[in-house]
């Protein structure tokens, strides 16, 4: 049988243009043979459209679909998971584009396009790529147009101009969708990205581990406040809190014998004593930070926040350690919603067991540190005293805050207190903790965030990885846990300007800036404008669109709806798809193309309608000539202006030369408001 | 697919009236129906498993990507209904057949308000034809209309359907034109001519060669003359077009008369009355037709065929 190709010639390059579009993102990032793949059978199909080639048969395209198969097994060692999956449906795409023949073939290809648009998404969303999508959902679009138009001589631009009509008619209502549709649960688990590698902080924290993150400036996460932002020395965003010191290593560590139930409080459980102190503490005090966090992915279930925290949303639960915890790791970002009373560290209690662990230290290490601290705790009166000697020494003594510090050998706490004093954060906090609890003060090292960039367009802050920092907290009689920054003691401008600044300012600071590339950051002028607004766009991307899930969806509707139900969500849902259908159908259906009048016509019909009105009615079909006798006639004494006017206009109307220029209409203009004067 | 006959009945018993037969016809509101083709509903599929997709991979983007296929599918309602929403249809022509032969019908499409892509027009039972009309102009289509049986063959109802922009729709409106198109007898042979006056009834064409009709003279050409009596040498000559007169023809003037054919069908008489039609115009012998309660008077030329083989068909109601 004879293959005919059925699509119609004038949509030929908008098919091929789709294919390519659509492929690309998978293409960039894809091994090099689905490129390939791609251009031979661009190749062929435009050899085949020139009549050069006939259309590959069975055997070739069953040979191309098995080497298709094969190579992707080759580059990804299977033909499951999401990146095979999508090399794979790309290069099927492409191959199913070879075979078009009928317009049935050009709808499969057409509706593969589909599904390959959306597998870009499933790697990034960012809104670039969105914006790209949509661009090739209309050149999909365009196609849809094309093979449905079977005049020969149409044209292929219109149909490109018809489709994004057509688009930029869906856009409202697909937003008005996109908010109104309630979001439903997942209807079985599926993650892309498990086996990605972690990032960020790791649970533990040894010298030269923060160095590492502090060289990079990836976000971290941001933070969207509601109302107030504290000032920039008071945000410490805790992530961690490492008791268990083992000579070079601090870690996480639970009291002995105390159950999950007990440490971590999660919203709807039974609640414990500590979380019923801190709740009535909470409902006491009046200064509370309200703000929503969007965490970058961590694959870790720690999350980000101020001292207090108290969730605000579902899938997290609160640590007595006054920290948040996931209930799954953050392999996504995810967004969350916190308020912090800073205040109500005080409500926590400290029991003997937790007591012991806080002052646990190793046997072996840091004998000198320990005798300077047995010192201090001799001539002090109270444990805040302790900690403000300790505080006056690095302050007193050569410290020096670097981020190259030197090796520290056998014992890191000795070593460095009384030998190298050279060191960031980390060096200092863990110090610090080794002689608080040396002192009898029940120490703990914090690791997280300190500071954060805000956003000069918008109310967020940004915070970086090299934001990332490390400080202690002691424990103190009728204050409960309290923050004691010791890096601040020795570098005070690293937490009041933040690492950057801190760098600027310091001597070697600005060689390690170059070295991160860190510098272009604090460049002022266009460069840091354009990339203040990306980041806006792309917070408020995270923010509005990737994160609106199905407690921000509610809490949207509430306000535009005040009580939220599922029939108030449907009819809200149906009267504004309504609205917008009909605002549609108004404007496509009852516009008449050509209803406006020409310039001429508009100035007959004035003279027209005014003599209508003045006298009788008058026809609807006079010439000029004939509207200037039906004037006369009514109105004797206007007979000459009428016919000056009417034989101006014949003469104006049907030059076949020229058409009336601006001072000739004019002049026409004054001719009929003379008559108009003379029409009582 | 056919339903059975009583529910059959009942649509098309509703059809003719919400849909009643018209000369000129602007598809409203009313007369237009819409529903999604095999391929929207499979766009549809497509849309869901899309938002499925984007629930299970909580990706707020492929979720838009599916609201923005079902907006898609929204605004095509509009759009694809638009293509036949104010497309205006009104009787054109028709050519009319011999029973058993084929008939065809013209249809003036116009377009007021804007261009209408790839609208298929069909009667049931036939291959479509497919045409777009650009606004402000007129476009005519024939139609072939199959004739069965003499007389006036109304317009079957048609079919005009559109899947234009996206093909995710059908839309489609029945039109019933108040138009018809004429079956004339099937001529039935018979040796006896039904005719009276003349100089011999039976043998009036073996004397009536054109060769023995006296010449009178010419006069100058009007449309529906016979062109067998066209001065072709003359025209050839650069005389213009004219028909050459001829005296009162050998034959005399014939009378076809329903009455000579007492005895017969309805349906016989007519066919026979239609031979002779055709017979003494191939003669070129002037003959008149009488019918009950209708006389055509004797006359030659292919306007005087027409409206004589026009009166059998539309016999009794002329």
């Amino acid at each position: 049988m004879a293959r005919i190709y059925q699509v119609p010639s004038h949509t030929r390059l908008w098919l091929a243009l789709a294919v390519v579009l659509c492929s690309i993102p998978q293409l960039v990032k894809g091994p090099l043979w689905q490129a390939g793949l791609l251009v031979l059978v661009i190749l062929i199909r435009w050899l085949v459209d020139q009549q050069r080639l006939t259309l590959p048969g069975r055997i070739v395209r069953t040979l191309l679909l098995i080497g298709a198969v094969g190579l992707t097994f080759y580059s990804f060692g299977r033909l499951y998971g999401p990146e095979a999956g999508v090399a794979l449906l790309v290069s099927l795409f492409a191959l199913k584009y070879l075979e078009v023949v009928q317009q049935r073939d050009a709808y499969v290809v057409i509706v593969l396009g589909y599904f390959v648009c959306a597998t870009a998404l499933l790697f990034s969303q960012t809104p670039g790529m969105f914006l790209y999508v949509v661009l090739c959902m209309t050149v999909l679009t365009t196609c849809l147009v094309g093979i449905n138009h079977s005049d020969t001589r149409a044209s292929g631009l219109l149909h490109g101009k018809r489709a994004m009509v057509m688009t930029l008619q869906a856009i409202p209502l697909m937003v008005v969708l996109f908010l109104l549709v309630p979001r439903v649960a997942p209807l079985w688990n599926m993650q892309v990205g498990e086996d990605k590698a972690r990032t960020g902080m790791s649970d533990s924290m040894s010298p030269g581990q923060i160095s590492e993150l502090s060289e990079s400036a990836e976000l971290a996460f941001r933070v969207d406040f509601q109302g107030d932002i504290p000032p920039r020395p008071q945000r410490y965003w805790r992530g961690l809190t490492l008791s268990h010191y083992d000579g070079r290593t601090w870690q996480q560590a639970v009291p002995q014998g105390q159950a999950e139930s007990e440490y971590l409080y999660r919203r709807g459980n039974q609640k414990p004593v500590w979380y019923q102190q801190l709740e009535s503490r909470r409902a006491a005090e009046q200064q509370r930070y309200r703000y929503q966090i969007i965490a970058e992915p961590t694959q870790r279930r720690w999350l980000f926040s101020l001292a207090v925290p108290f969730p605000l949303d579902e899938g997290m639960a609160l640590a007595k350690d006054m920290r948040l915890v996931a209930d799954q790791p953050v392999s996504q970002r995810f967004a969350y919603r916190v308020e912090s009373v800073p205040a109500a560290t005080d409500a926590i209690s400290l029991d003997g067991q937790e007591r012991q662990l806080m002052l646990s230290l190793p046997q072996e290490s840091g004998r000198k540190a320990r005798g300077l601290a047995q010192q201090w705790q001799l001539e002090s009166h109270s444990a805040r005293e302790i900690a403000q000697r300790a505080l006056r020494h690095f302050r007193e003594q050569p410290f020096h805050y670097t981020l190259r510090p030197p090796r520290l050998t056998a014992d890191p706490v000795d070593d460095f207190l009384f030998r190298t004093r050279r060191g960031f954060c980390e060096h200092y906090a863990s110090s610090f903790t080794f002689l608080m609890r040396a002192a009898g003060v029940p120490a703990r090292v914090v690791v997280g965030y300190q500071g954060g960039e805000q956003n000069q367009l918008g109310t967020h802050l940004l915070v970086r990885q090299y934001d990332a920092h490390a400080w202690s907290e002691i424990w103190l009689e009728g204050q409960g846990w309290t923050r004691v920054d010791p890096t601040g003691a020795v570098a005070p401008e690293r937490i009041e300007l933040g690492l950057r600044e801190a760098l600027e300012n310091s001597e070697d600071g600005r060689d390690v800036l170059d070295d991160l590339g860190l510098r272009r950051f604090s460049d002022g002028g266009l460069f840091a404008k354009v990339s203040q607004w990306v980041d806006y766009v792309d917070f408020r991307w995270q923010t509005w669109v990737l994160g609106y899930d199905s407690a921000f969806q509610s809490a949207f509707l509430e306000d535009l709806l005040g009580v939220v139900s599922p029939v108030r969500i449907a009819i809200a849902l149906i009267v504004a798809v309504a609205m917008l259908m009909g605002l549609y159908a108004l404007f496509l259906l009852w516009r008449t193309g050509n209803a406006r009048l020409t310039l001429m016509e508009r100035e007959y019909w004035r003279l027209h309608q005014r003599a209508s009105e003045r006298g009788r009615p008058l026809a609807v079909g006079l010439t000029p000539m004939q509207l200037s006798d039906a004037i006369s006639e009514q109105w004797p004494q206007a007979a000459v202006a009428a016919e000056n006017w009417a034989k101006y206009y014949q003469k104006l109307h049907y030059d076949p030369v020229s058409a009336p220029d601006k001072r000739q209409r004019r002049h026409l203009r004054s001719l009929r408001n003379r008559l108009y004067k003379l029409l009582d | 697919m056919q339903l059975p006959a009583p529910i059959r009945d009942l649509y098309e018993r509703w059809l003719a009236r919400r849909l009643p037969p018209a000369r000129q016809i602007v598809l409203d509101r009313r007369r237009i129906f819409i529903l999604p083709t095999g391929y929207g509903f499979f766009y549809l599929l497509v849309a869901a498993l899309l938002f499925i997709g984007g629930i299970n991979y909580e990706n707020n983007l492929i979720l838009a990507l599916s609201f923005l296929l079902a907006s898609l599918f929204m605004v095509a309602i509009l759009h694809t209904f638009r293509n036949l929403f104010a497309l205006g249809m009104r009787n054109g022509d028709s050519e009319s057949g011999f029973a058993g032969e084929e008939g065809a019908l013209e249809l003036v499409l116009f377009a007021q308000r804007r261009d209408h892509h790839c609208v298929w027009f069909r009667w049931r039972g036939q291959d479509g034809q497919q045409i777009s009309i650009r606004r402000g102009e007129e476009e005519s289509l024939w139609l072939n209309l199959p004739l069965t049986e003499r007389g006036r063959v109304a317009a079957p109802r048609l079919k005009v359907e559109s899947r234009f922009p996206l093909g995710l729709l059908r839309t489609w409106s029945y039109v019933s034109l108040d138009h018809y198109c004429l079956a004339w007898p099937r001529p039935e042979e018979s040796l006896d001519c039904p005719a009276d006056g003349g100089k011999e009834n039976q043998q009036a064409f073996s004397s009536g060669q054109p060769g023995n009709d006296e010449f009178q003279g010419l006069r100058s050409y009007t449309p529906g003359d016979s062109l067998r009596r066209v001065d072709w040498k003359g025209y050839a000559r650069g005389r213009g077009l004219n028909i050459k007169q001829f005296e009162e023809p050998v034959g005399g003037r014939l009378w076809l008369r329903w009455d000579r054919l007492q005895g017969l069908g309805e349906e016989q008489r007519l066919s026979i009355l239609c031979y002779w039609v055709l017979q003494l115009d191939q003669q070129r012998q002037p003959y008149g037709l009488e019918l009950p309660g209708l006389t055509l008077a004797p006359d030659t030329g292919d306007v005087h065929r027409w409206r004589l083989l026009d009166a059998l068909a539309s016999y009794p109601d002329y």
